[in-house]
This record gives structure tokens, C-alpha cells and sequence, in this order.
């Protein structure tokens, strides 16, 4: 009876420690070595993508090269909780499929990024790709955790379409689709969520890498999508926010690099400002101050951040113009005597008297 | 009848010509100037002019000439020069004649012009100016939704048309087409029953120019001017139609179709004196570029007697673009392009009883404003209604962009308890430019 108490209290804690474990760094293992599409640089790219949130760690193994004996690849995939498969090939061993369906059966999760012909993808028969364009995706769940907030319509820019696929398959929830061909009258799914057993599997066929580059891997919302569609599949829910730069309708977004702007990156870019730069940090800031609302010490800050571009001597007018204007409805008595002594500054001077009369 | 008109019209020309000297301009007398106060004018010709000769004003323009006798057209007045000639040439066109005389300046056109009447479609941002020094001026107006762009602007505009006692016809043209008026006719009495909620559905936004160079500003066009209360800035390339994406001027597609969709829903459910208690919502804004109006949107509103009204760009909604009211009996939708339908046909059939709430009833938008200034009648499209329809849309606007939710004391008109939001129901104007004294 008390060996039960003490399996039953050592259970309990496992439970309540599962979590807070999770909810740190993910164990990631990312499977390529075989791809209809440039699988090298996917890979990498993927790897860079999921490990610049923090939330996972990820490692990158090849399967055997086209062609070769197949019947030794046995990943230990329990040891993880994000398996991302970049896989298009030869068929694997069958108990490494048993293996890998009994992974997601026990709550394992799964990111099948670009994998048509690859466990656990369901595919029908004949698979073809359109040409590469820009095209809209349309979100069609925007109640889904990896999908809720985002725009309904967003331009993803050098990519291709699959056709023939079901990502969603019997059991998921199809996330969002894009339009192709002529008039855009093909609509073809291109992100999904599928449970299976107690694991979770998102589909994604955004992001496939061309010849020369990959401005389709470096969208703002391929990204996104991607890492809030892992952080899903191996968490069950999504702690990450919409970055600033997430594209509309009104225009894709291609970034530099993978990391959407922080703070530090937004306000160094925000003081050197001229008028013929992209105003993307400034709406990085608009962003933080709407996410901030209720919060007084949240505004305070970044109000501290941006009376510290109008202070800063180096600035540009046309920052220091631009933040006044924010600060015209959400700054406090802080901002104030900075903004007025602005009004000193000839090019300023129409600038400071719109925020003083909101202000004062 | 006609014969009236032709005596009348007799009648004035020799009254100018006896009046040499005197009665100088314009040649063509406004029936306001006969002693009727323009609200009772006699049934010559109304004397009208235009302020704004784009698309918008064009368009209203070619709709009033459509009305052949009713209407003379005698001036008009652009900062735009090339459309200005192009508006005049419409004029003269129409009249057969070679006098429609043409302005650079609003202020001009106001202190030399007598007129019965005024056609105004200008960017929104100069709404509250013009329209409340046109109204000042006791000029009966037909002018173009949104009525402003701030909710001060708006409370401006609308005592300057109910002190000055002008006749006014908001651009709402959906109201005289007979499918939205039955729509809102149904709703009234009760067909789709106890309202609950409406959704009204506007377009989504489009694609973004990015961040275009600055350059020179054509010489037709005076930048300056076309500015005017709104922050200075470079010329970039975008002036006409386009600045309803650049928030200095325009809320972008939902304060545009505010005054179209919004106003319909309140038509229908007799809210037109009032408007919401609370609102809330998000907008999708274009990451980057000039071009920064959200290009979608979602917000809520709540009324005092528990009824919700969502407001969204139609790829949002289940019935895409226009209205839809919900009751306990199902619901109805009106959209453009004749459309009226209910969740069950049923709810639209029969007629509306002689015992039943009848809406006013117009058939053209254009000759209802002319008739209302001519006899003195309402028209069907009052300023209050189309104010109470942009201010839902601009509460729905500092909604999004505080991210907060927004108290409103309808008949205060203030937002209650948030000092920061209550700062965006105004644009302060770029000096010298003030909002008229009304």
C-alpha cells in the first residue's frame, strides 16, 4: 500500500515537472539527406530558424544517400521532443516508421517542412509544383494556437505551390492555403495541423529553397509560422507573439537574416532614420506600445527609450519627428519637458506644437 | 410648370440686368439671393458649385448634370490645376457656355461666390475646415462620407450645419437604392426579429508602395495647399485617391466605407442619433512603407441595449462585404450590386404595412439634396447619421491603435476614463490652419 502512495506521489511530480521541462529548450532533431528541393541549405536554414527563438535545440542527421541501404537508419526519436523531417525519398525501414508513429502516439511532435513523399506525409498519387511567384496566403483558422492573430491575407514572396497534397489528411485542420495559377483560381493547402494519438504534426509546404537563394526562407512569415507551428508540435500550445514585421496584403517581407527585431536593434536603427529608409522599426515600435496597453511600466520604458532618441544628439530630425508623434498620444509628463524643448528646433517646431496640444 | 420656371428664370435675368452694377457676378442669380433663404428656394434652377474636382467630386458632379435643368453648375475649385480645367470644361460643356469660373482656393470660392449650394468631395483631413466654413457660410451642402477624420472634426462639422440651419446631404448614395432602404425597412420592423448583433463587412486593404523616393511635385498640383492642416511632408509621388492609405489623411478602407456599411446597419436598427458604449478590436498593419492605414481589421462594438455590431475587412466575415443583422428570427443582408437576402427567404417576403415604420424613401441621391434645397425638405442622408457612422469607425480606429478597449459616452460624446485615447479624437492642424469658430 505505501510502495502505491510513493508511486503515485513520484508520478505526480513527474507530471508537474514535465512541463516547466518542456517549456525551457526543446530537443530537436532535424531529418534530411534526401529532397526533391536543395535539402542542404533547407536544412541548415530551418535549423537557424527554430534555434534563434530559444525554445529549441536543434541537431541535424542525414539519412543514407539515395539508392543505399536504408535498413540501418534507426533515430532514437524518444529522446526528442521535435522531430522536423526535410524529407523526400527512398522509403524507411519499416519499424523506423513504427518507431516514429509510436513517438507521435505518445506525445511526441513532428514538423513536416517541404515533405511530400516522407512518413507520416499524405500525399495523393501525383505531385507536381507550380511555377515560382509571389503569392497570397490566405489564413482559413484563425483559431488554431500556430495561426491565431494572423492576418487572413499575407503575400509570401519566390516560392512554389504543391499540388496533390493533403496535409491536413483525414484528422487535421487545414491552417491556410494560397492561391496559383491564373486569376488565382487553384487554391492549394499549404500549412496544417494534424493530432495523432497524444503527439502533435504541423504541415508546412511554404519555404522551399531555389537554385540562388531562398528569399521564400528568409519570409517574415514562412518564419513565423514555422517556428510557432514547432513550438506547437512539441509543446501543444504557442507562447510566441506576432513579430512586427509579420507580412499583409499590403506586401511580402523578406528578411536579412531570421531574427525579427528586438528592441535594441529597432532603437539604433530608429535614431539614424532618413526619409527614403524603411519605416519598419517605427512600426516595430507602434507594435510594442499597442501589445503594452494597461501596462504603465511597460509605456514608461519605451516612452524612457524614445525621449532618449529626441535627447540623443546624433539623431536624425526626421526620428526624433516621428517619435514625437507617438509620444502626442501615449507619452506622459516624462516626455514632456524634452518635446518642449524641441520647439527651439526650426524643422521640429509644426512637430512639438501637434504633440503640445494633445499633450498639455 | 415649366412655363413657371421659364417666367421665374425671366424674372431673374432682369432683376441682374436691372440691378447692373450691383449684381455683377454671378451672372446666373442663386435662388437664395431671391429673399428664400435657399432652404425655400422658388423651383429655378439651384445654383451650385464644386469644392474638390477628383474622381469622387467628378462623379457626384456628372450625377447632378444628369439632373438636365435642376442644377447650374458655376464654379468650381481645385488645388489641382489640370483637373480643375478639366471640371470646367465639363461645366462649360453642359451649360454651352464658357463662364464656369474656376478657383485655386477654397477661401476664394467662398468670399466671391454666391451660390445655392455646394458640392464637396475633398481628402478627409481637410473635411473639418472646409466643411465647416462652407456651412458658416450658410451654403446648403452635398457633402462626401467620411463627414471628418477626427471625432472633433465631426462634432465641428455637424453644429456648424445645425447652427447655420443648411440643408445637407451626406454622400451616402446607398440610402436611395431601394434594396438597402427595404433591407433597413425589414430590420426596423422587426422581420429578422430582436436584433443582437450586425456585422458589417468592408473591403480589405491592398498592396503597399513601400518608401518611395521624394520628388518633385508636379506643376499642376499645389502640394502646399493640397496639405494644408496635415503635417508637412515631402512629396512622394502620392496625392490623388491614393492618400486614403496614409493615416494623415485617411483611415485607410474602413474609415472609408464607414459612412456606407455602418451607416446602413444603423438605418435598420434606429441608431442613427447614437452610437457605441464600448469598442474594441485589432487592426493588421502594413509592416512597413508609406502606405500605413491597416490593411485589415476587426473590431467590436457594444451597445446600451446589449446589441454588438463587428466591424471587419470582408475576408473576415461570413458574408463577406455589407450588412448583416442578426435577430431571433434569423438574419438579413444587403450588400451593393441589388443584393438582399435573409436566412430564410421567407423573412423578405410581403410588403411593409401602411401600419409599419416606413424610412424615407429616395430614388436618387443627387435630386433628393436638389428638392431639399429647393423646398426646404430634410433629406435622406442628414449630417448627424453620417457623422454617427465615421465616429463608430473612428472609435473602432483608436481602438486598434491604443489596443485598448474604448468607453464612449454616446451623448457626451467622450471617451470615458483613458485620458491617452481621449488625445486621438484630434489631429491637431499644422499652423496657420484652425478648425472655423462655429
Amino acid at each position: 500500500m505505501r510502495k502505491n502512495y510513493i508511486s503515485i506521489a513520484a508520478a505526480l511530480l513527474l507530471i508537474a515537472l514535465l512541463p516547466s521541462c518542456r517549456s525551457e529548450v526543446n530537443k530537436t532533431l532535424i531529418i534530411t539527406g534526401q529532397s526533391s528541393h536543395n535539402w542542404m541549405e533547407s536544412s541548415e536554414t530551418v535549423k537557424q530558424i527554430l534555434d534563434e527563438t530559444g525554445l529549441f535545440r536543434s541537431k541535424i542527421i542525414l539519412t543514407p544517400p539515395k539508392g543505399e541501404d536504408m535498413s540501418g537508419f534507426d533515430p532514437a526519436f524518444m529522446r526528442y521532443d521535435l522531430v522536423v523531417i526535410d524529407y523526400e525519398g527512398d522509403q524507411w525501414p519499416e519499424n523506423t516508421v513504427t518507431a516514429l508513429t509510436d513517438y507521435v502516439k505518445n506525445g511526441g511532435g513532428v514538423v513536416l517542412f517541404n515533405s511530400v513523399n516522407s512518413p507520416l506525409a499524405s500525399s495523393f498519387d501525383s505531385v507536381s509544383v507550380t511555377r515560382r511567384t509571389e503569392f497570397e496566403v490566405r489564413t482559413v483558422n484563425t483559431d488554431h494556437p500556430v495561426t491565431k492573430g494572423l492576418p487572413v491575407r499575407w503575400l509570401h514572396p519566390d516560392d512554389v505551390l504543391t499540388r496533390g497534397i493533403d496535409p491536413a489528411g483525414e484528422e487535421g485542420v487545414l491552417l491556410a492555403t494560397a492561391s496559383a495559377g491564373q486569376g488565382g483560381r487553384m487554391t492549394l493547402p499549404v500549412m496544417a495541423a494534424r493530432t495523432l494519438g497524444e503527439g502533435r504534426i504541423f504541415v508546412t509546404m511554404l519555404g522551399t529553397p531555389d537554385e540562388e537563394g531562398s528569399r521564400a526562407l528568409h519570409c517574415a512569415g514562412f518564419i513565423t509560422t514555422l517556428q510557432r507551428g514547432a513550438e506547437w508540435a512539441a509543446t501543444g500550445s504557442v507562447t510566441q507573439e506576432l513579430p512586427s514585421d509579420f507580412p499583409t496584403a499590403a506586401g511580402s517581407v523578406v528578411r536579412s537574416g531570421f531574427k525579427a527585431i528586438d528592441s535594441h536593434e529597432a532603437f539604433e536603427n530608429i535614431a539614424s532614420y532618413d526619409i527614403s529608409q524603411s519605416t519598419k522599426y517605427f512600426t516595430w515600435l507602434q507594435t510594442e506600445i499597442r501589445k503594452a496597453s494597461g501596462d504603465e511600466v511597460r509605456l514608461l520604458e519605451l516612452e524612457k527609450k524614445m525621449v532618449e532618441v529626441l535627447k540623443n544628439t546624433t539623431a536624425t530630425a526626421e526620428a526624433k519627428r516621428l517619435i514625437i508623434r507617438e509620444l502626442s498620444w501615449m507619452g506622459s509628463d516624462y516626455c514632456l519637458p524634452v518635446v518642449k524643448e524641441l520647439s527651439s528646433v526650426e524643422e521640429l517646431k509644426d512637430d512639438v506644437d501637434f504633440a503640445l496640444e494633445r499633450l498639455q | 410648370m415649366s412655363r413657371t420656371k421659364t417666367s421665374r428664370r425671366t424674372f431673374v435675368k432682369r432683376s441682374a440686368a436691372a440691378a447692373a452694377g450691383f449684381f455683377t457676378l454671378p451672372v446666373i442669380i442663386p435662388s437664395s439671393v431671391l429673399g428664400m433663404g435657399g432652404k425655400t428656394a422658388p423651383s429655378d434652377r439651384v445654383v451650385i458649385g464644386s469644392i474638390g474636382t477628383g474622381s469622387q467630386g467628378m462623379s457626384n458632379m456628372r450625377d447632378f448634370l444628369k439632373l438636365g435643368d435642376a442644377v447650374r453648375f458655376v464654379a468650381v475649385c481645385d488645388v489641382d490645376s489640370a483637373r480643375l480645367l478639366k471640371a470646367k470644361e465639363t461645366v462649360d460643356t453642359a451649360n454651352k457656355s464658357n463662364d464656369c469660373r474656376t478657383y485655386s482656393d477654397y477661401r476664394e470660392f467662398l468670399e466671391k461666390e454666391q451660390l445655392d449650394a455646394v458640392s464637396l468631395a475633398l481628402p478627409d483631413h481637410w473635411h473639418g475646415i472646409i466643411y465647416t466654413a462652407v456651412a458658416n457660410k450658410k451654403l446648403n451642402v452635398y457633402g462626401e462620407k467620411p463627414i471628418c477624420r477626427t471625432i472633433r472634426d465631426g462634432q465641428a462639422i455637424v453644429a456648424a450645419v445645425k447652427k447655420n440651419n443648411i440643408i445637407w446631404q451626406t454622400g451616402c448614395w446607398q440610402r436611395s437604392q431601394a434594396h438597402f432602404r427595404k433591407g433597413a425597412e425589414f430590420v426596423r420592423n422587426g422581420r429578422a426579429g430582436k436584433i443582437s448583433h450586425i456585422e458589417v463587412g468592408l473591403p480589405d486593404g491592398g498592396k503597399g508602395i513601400g518608401t518611395p523616393p521624394v520628388m518633385d511635385v508636379p506643376p499642376e498640383l499645389n502640394w502646399e495647399m493640397w496639405l494644408g492642416p496635415a503635417p508637412a511632408t515631402p512629396y512622394r509621388g502620392v496625392c490623388h485617391w491614393n492618400w486614403r492609405w496614409i493615416l494623415d489623411y485617411s483611415g485607410g478602407q474602413m474609415t472609408d466605407w464607414a459612412g456606407h456599411h455602418i451607416d446602413i446597419a444603423n438605418w435598420g436598427t434606429g441608431m442613427e442619433y447614437t452610437g457605441p458604449v464600448e469598442v474594441s478590436g485589432e487592426g493588421v498593419y502594413p509592416p512597413e512603407g508609406i502606405y500605413n492605414a491597416p490593411v485589415e481589421y476587426d473590431f467590436t462594438c457594444k451597445f446600451a441595449n446589449g446589441m454588438t455590431m463587428r466591424v471587419a475587412n470582408s475576408s473576415r466575415l461570413r458574408h463577406g462585404m455589407g450588412t448583416t443583422w442578426y435577430g431571433d428570427l434569423g438574419w438579413i443582408h444587403t450588400n451593393r450590386g441589388n443584393v438582399l437576402r435573409a436566412s430564410d427567404p421567407k423573412l423578405l417576403e410581403g410588403e411593409i404595412g401602411e401600419n409599419e415604420i416606413h424610412l424615407y424613401k429616395s430614388e436618387n441621391h443627387w435630386l433628393n439634396f436638389i428638392e431639399g434645397v429647393r423646398t426646404g425638405k430634410p433629406t435622406i442622408a442628414p449630417i448627424e447619421p453620417g457623422y454617427r457612422a465615421i465616429c463608430t469607425g473612428l472609435l473602432g480606429e483608436i481602438a486598434m491603435t491604443t489596443g485598448e478597449t474604448i468607453r464612449w459616452d454616446p451623448d457626451k460624446e467622450e471617451i470615458i476614463g483613458n485620458p491617452r485615447a481621449a488625445r486621438l479624437l484630434s489631429r491637431p492642424y499644422r499652423k496657420p490652419w484652425e478648425l472655423p469658430t462655429v
